[in-house]
């Protein structure tokens, strides 16, 4: 029971913060997936950064509960990515769309890594 | 006489209630399909797969032409999907696999992932336009 609530009580925040900084990031940024693309990269760097920790540290079950699948893995989306990829490419704006696949893949790849990186 | 008499306000909340409440139960559908499936399915990796692609298929669904539209794309998209899917997850996942010497399996993760996933929204989207298609 105190781990359901740990990851409700995470994930919360998390959706709130992605759905208030996409909407503030859209008009700042030239389309709207780009905002997602900055939650994500964050979110990944973050996740890197106590995945490490807690390596380092040995494990804290409700500390990775509550930041990690609660609120980071609800901050960071998947889903919206793989539409806003299609919706890009179905618009006609294929370069985009392909500059946004492969962009969060290396970025998100390399914002783990970071973070893996500067919390061992 | 009303609590909130602020307009503006009150939609507000309304709209960051509706997020909250889809995101309470995708996140602990994440979570819980990692513990109980895991094991089953060969570790987190392919259960967080399993989530983002039925999430993209979901979103892909609400990106056609519903009824009710804003208020199920807050609270069943950016609420649930947003939250039931994890992209730091995935790219964590893919980076244990490179450390542990399994580039293969990497690479296969991020492939399937990807075309999987844009696969799933794609179809999610279709049979949101054939199902409520406008006359």
């Amino acid at each position: 029971m105190r781990d359901v609530l740990l990851v409700a009580i995470g994930a919360v925040p998390g959706a709130w913060l992605r759905f208030r900084l996409v909407n503030h990031l859209e008009p700042l940024v030239p389309r709207k997936h780009w905002a997602t693309f900055a939650v994500n990269i964050t979110a990944c760097f973050a996740l890197g950064l106590i995945s490490a920790l807690e390596h380092a540290c040995g494990p804290r079950p409700p500390l990775g509960l509550l930041l990690g699948v609660g609120f980071l893995g609800s901050f960071s989306t998947f889903s919206t990515f793989s539409v806003e990829v299609l919706q890009a490419w179905l618009a006609g704006a294929r370069r985009q769309s392909l500059a946004l696949l492969l962009g969060s893949v290396v970025v998100g790849l390399l914002a783990v890594m970071l973070g893996l990186w500067l919390g061992a | 006489m009303t609590l909130l008499p602020d307009r503006r306000l009150r939609f507000e909340l309304r709209e960051l209630l509706l997020v909250a409440v889809g995101a309470a139960p995708g996140a602990l559908l994440r979570w819980q399909a990692a513990v109980q499936l895991a094991p089953a399915v060969g570790g987190e990796a392919i259960t967080n797969l399993i989530v983002n692609l039925l999430g993209s298929f979901v979103l892909g669904f609400l990106a056609g032409p519903i009824p009710r539209r804003t208020a199920l794309v807050l609270c069943l998209g950016i609420g649930f999907c947003g939250s039931l899917t994890t992209f730091s997850s995935w790219m964590l996942d893919v980076a244990r696999l490179l450390e542990a010497a399994q580039p293969g399996a990497a690479l296969t993760l991020v492939a399937v992932s990807l075309v999987a996933g844009l696969l799933c929204a794609g179809l999610g989207l279709l049979s949101s336009r054939w199902l409520f298609r406008r006359r």
